[in-house]
């Protein structure tokens, strides 16, 4: 008994010290990322198998929270950040315009649709923002303007606090068949915001809410665990948007390189669809549940402020 | 060198603290600080009020009542020392919360679980074992139970011997718990974190931590350091309120009291046992209960019954990363421990008035809130230790040395000096003399000491939430940002096990360390 306890006790003490110290012939990557962990991990492994004597030490924070990391250390001097990988395009946009990111062209960059990647920064995976509605609602909304009209209360993300939300909030907003009206009428159908897709899915599932708006993995993930909630893929497409990589410019190692080039190929692309992303090549198997829609996301960027501003007035006013 | 010490982990942060905060003053964007600071004063106080009533009647309870099996009575109200006050919270929520267990059998949910009500609940009931074991220290050295018996014996009954002989004899030390319970309630991140921030309830430590870390204005560093300097100055004062209260309790000698009552085990002594076991088992077992069938169910929203119970959370919550966070914790708790321990001892050691600043300093640094000294820690030693593990080891030890250094010294005052003055004389030096005669007899303080610091540093999020950064997060700051993504059941399953393995070997410990006082018929 004692002897076990030891042994697991020294295994925990190796696995905290082991992100610690870096020999002197290892390279070493920094990622800042705000992707869900177990994808970070299986793509970081599978890197770190491929290249050894590369060291990669991952944080992982949501995304407000790795924002806010980035502006402290800018303001300090200089970004630790060899590579970020965020969830969504638009919180990567001022990053790409103060110029902090390098504008090169990886390997596979044809594999990236045109309309998921910029200059500077890749999509890696894309992320579908569909409806979850409960077991319980007799009639489930069929598409997104169904959800004005679903009988009980319908959950939001907040576009404050989550990229996805926000993404959501721009195509909302941005498309003429929509406007922020769609946010006007869900407000006086009664909706809520919550904080992320998470809880959308955990309120629907948990009977608090009837509906709401969230990722499609965060839904097929508790319909596979058996949560009583429905996915619904939106009869007029599911929102997609793409989860952007990028090496930045005084971290341009050749390694960093490599890792953009490797979470680009078909391995780690596998990897990720593991994981229940759709990954962005489409020569990685994938089962596609429906439509799809985008929209500019630059556009989205520039009117980020305004929009969100206009959002409160909604939801908050 | 001890004095150094202390200065280099909590005076030069906090001056450094200081006078950036005067700087910061005339900052924009301050305006908004009102509401945070009012909802603060609110909490602090609805959890002053709240645990001084349930600390004050538990110990009256146990050390007035003739109630059966007192000592596990003891154990059990102070249960909740054991459980972090995060996980409390998260434990209410799955209990009581929307959704939560109770919710799904009987469609009653706590109306204000999320917001100042659930806040002040779950912040009081941490903090009434706090308060219980200063009333029962006040019960055995100020409430002198000849007078209550004399009062009683002269036909008083038991509420009015209560009313007007021992209440009046507690009220100071009463005001000094109201005191130390409201620091408790503003220094409380946690709770409010979990509690308040998902409806939009603001206190002056979630503040600090939204500025700090999930805002990349420039100015919100100005208002995290204001709000930081604004926090220890109550504190402060209310703690020397405390001191000032409570002090007469330690000055008074220890007469021979006859310990517990004499009475007969009345119908009502035993209405009032099962009384207390309720509030017991509904504050915090079932509660607890409620968070690991969570944590064992297969997917959100399904029943906690075998038939959805799996492991698989809990395998998600060991592996890899997660691993890696447990194991910083442990390590981190260890270092605090060891050195918190070293230093009381060394604090102890100088029977001067040196060791008698340090033992005020010392009490000024457990009062100190957490976020206040993460931000001056942050301060002081960011520009070189950022990010690194050694940084969130000074501030744990910079805030934790203090608990070593009180359940050391009061031991170290108790020691027979000759002994120490023989061994000396005896050409033993200093280092000898406290190896083989201080140490030995210590020991037991020492454990002791060493066991709460580890508690508080394993459980510990606040500090640790400001300070962390790649490759450096704590088991609790990966429960706070799975709990914020979202993910219910993965974070339940890490909060039992950052809790429940140490309650598990804490009870036998406890119960043996208190079966030998027992047999000596002292306990």
């Amino acid at each position: 008994m004692g002897r076990c306890l030891l042994a697991i006790s020294i295994s925990i003490l190796t696995a905290a010290c082991a992100g610690g110290s870096v020999e002197a012939d290892h390279e070493s990557l920094t990622i800042y990322t705000s992707v869900t962990r177990d994808t970070v991990d299986a793509v970081v492994d599978g890197f770190e198998s491929t290249s050894p004597g590369t060291t990669v030490e991952v944080f992982r924070a949501p995304t407000g929270e790795l924002a806010a990391r980035i502006a402290a250390e800018l303001r300090n001097g200089a970004l630790e950040a060899d590579i970020l990988w965020m969830t969504d395009p638009i919180s990567i946009q001022q990053y790409e315009r103060d110029g902090l990111l390098l504008e090169w062209t990886p390997d596979d960059l044809e594999a990236v649709p045109g309309a998921f990647r910029t200059a500077k920064s890749f999509g890696t995976r894309v992320l579908n923002l569909v409806i979850v509605s409960g077991h319980t609602l007799l009639d489930p909304p069929r598409d997104w303007a169904d959800l004005a009209g679903v009988e009980g209360t319908v959950a939001l993300p907040d576009p404050g606090f989550a990229g996805s939300a926000f993404a959501a909030l721009g195509f909302f907003a941005l498309d003429p068949g929509y406007g922020l009206q769609f946010y006007r009428d869900l407000e006086s159908n009664g909706a809520v915001q919550v904080q992320s897709p998470g809880d959308v899915v955990n309120g629907v599932a948990e009977g608090i809410y009837a509906a709401g708006l969230t990722l499609d993995r965060t839904a097929r993930d508790a319909v596979d665990d058996g949560s009583p909630v429905d996915l619904i893929w939106p009869s007029s497409g599911a929102i997609a948007f793409y989860s952007p990589i990028a090496v930045v410019d005084d971290g341009a190692t050749s390694t960093a390189k490599d890792f953009v080039d490797y979470v680009l190929g078909a391995e780690a692309q596998t990897a990720i669809a593991a994981t229940g992303w759709e990954p962005i090549r489409d020569d990685v198997e994938w089962s596609h549940d429906g439509d799809q829609q985008t929209i500019d996301w630059e556009q989205a960027f520039d009117r980020q402020g305004e929009l969100l501003a206009q959002y409160r007035e909604i939801f908050d006013g | 060198m001890v004095a150094a010490s202390i200065a280099l982990l909590v005076l030069w942060p906090l001056l450094e603290l200081v006078s950036v905060a005067s700087e910061a003053l005339d900052g924009p964007g301050n305006g908004s600080l009102v509401d945070p600071m009012a909802n603060t004063a609110l909490v602090g106080a609805g959890t002053a009020v709240l645990a001084t009533i349930l600390g004050v009647i538990a110990a009256l309870i146990t050390e007035r009542s003739a109630v059966s099996g007192r000592q596990w009575l003891r154990l059990g109200i102070l249960l909740p020392m054991l459980v972090p006050p995060f996980v409390s919270a998260l434990s209410w929520l799955r209990a009581y919360g929307p959704g939560g267990l109770v919710d799904d059998f009987s469609g009653f949910e706590l109306p204000g679980l999320f917001g100042p009500v659930g806040i002040v609940l779950v912040v009081a009931i941490g903090a009434t074992p706090l308060a219980y074991l200063i009333t029962v220290a006040s019960l055995r050295t100020r409430a002198e139970r000849d007078l209550e018996l004399a009062a009683r014996a002269s036909g008083a009954r038991p509420l009015t011997s209560l009313r007007t002989i021992t209440i009046p004899l507690l009220a100071p030390a009463l005001l000094g718990i109201a005191a130390l319970t409201f620091v408790v309630g503003i220094n409380a991140f946690g709770v409010p974190a979990f509690l308040g921030t998902p409806a939009s309830f603001d206190t002056v430590t979630t503040r600090i931590y939204q500025d700090l870390t999930l805002s990349s204005r420039p100015e919100s560093f100005g208002s995290a350091i204001l709000l930081a300097t604004g926090l220890v100055g109550v504190a402060l004062v209310l703690v020397t309120l405390a001191e000032m209260a409570l002090g007469r309790i330690d000055a008074v000698p220890r007469r021979a009291v006859p310990s517990g009552h004499s009475g007969t085990r009345s119908a009502r002594a035993r209405l009032l046992t099962i009384l207390v076991w309720f509030a017991i088992l509904l504050t915090t077992v079932f509660p607890m209960i409620a968070l690991t069938l969570v944590a064992l169910t297969r997917g959100v929203g399904l029943a906690p019954a075998p038939a959805n119970w799996t492991l698989s959370n809990f395998s998600e919550a060991l592996d890899g990363r997660f691993l890696g966070a447990l194991g910083r914790s442990a390590l981190l708790a260890v270092m605090a421990a060891t050195t918190a321990v070293l230093l009381g001892v060394m604090v102890s050691a100088l029977r001067n008035k040196l060791g008698r600043v340090a033992g005020v300093t010392a009490l000024v640094s457990f009062a100190l809130p957490g976020s206040t000294l993460a931000v001056a820690v942050l301060l002081a030693y960011g520009a070189g230790l950022r990010d690194t593990l050694l940084l969130i080891l000074i501030a744990y030890v910079a805030k934790l040395w203090a608990v070593g250094h009180r359940s050391i010294s009061g031991s170290a005052d108790n020691l027979p000096p000759d002994l120490f003055h023989a061994a000396r004389m005896s050409g033993a030096g200093v280092r000898t003399a406290v190896r083989t005669i201080v140490l030995p007899l210590l020991s037991p303080a020492l454990l002791a000491g060493w066991v709460l610091v580890f508690l508080f540093a394993f459980h510990e999020l606040t500090m640790s939430s400001l300070l962390y950064g790649p490759g450096t997060d704590t088991l609790a700051v990966a429960i706070l940002n799975l709990q914020q993504l979202g993910d219910v059941q993965v974070s339940s399953a890490l909060a039992v096990i950052l809790t429940l393995p140490l309650i598990l070997m804490a009870i036998p410990v406890l119960v043996l360390g208190r079966l030998p006082g027992r047999l000596m018929g002292t306990g």
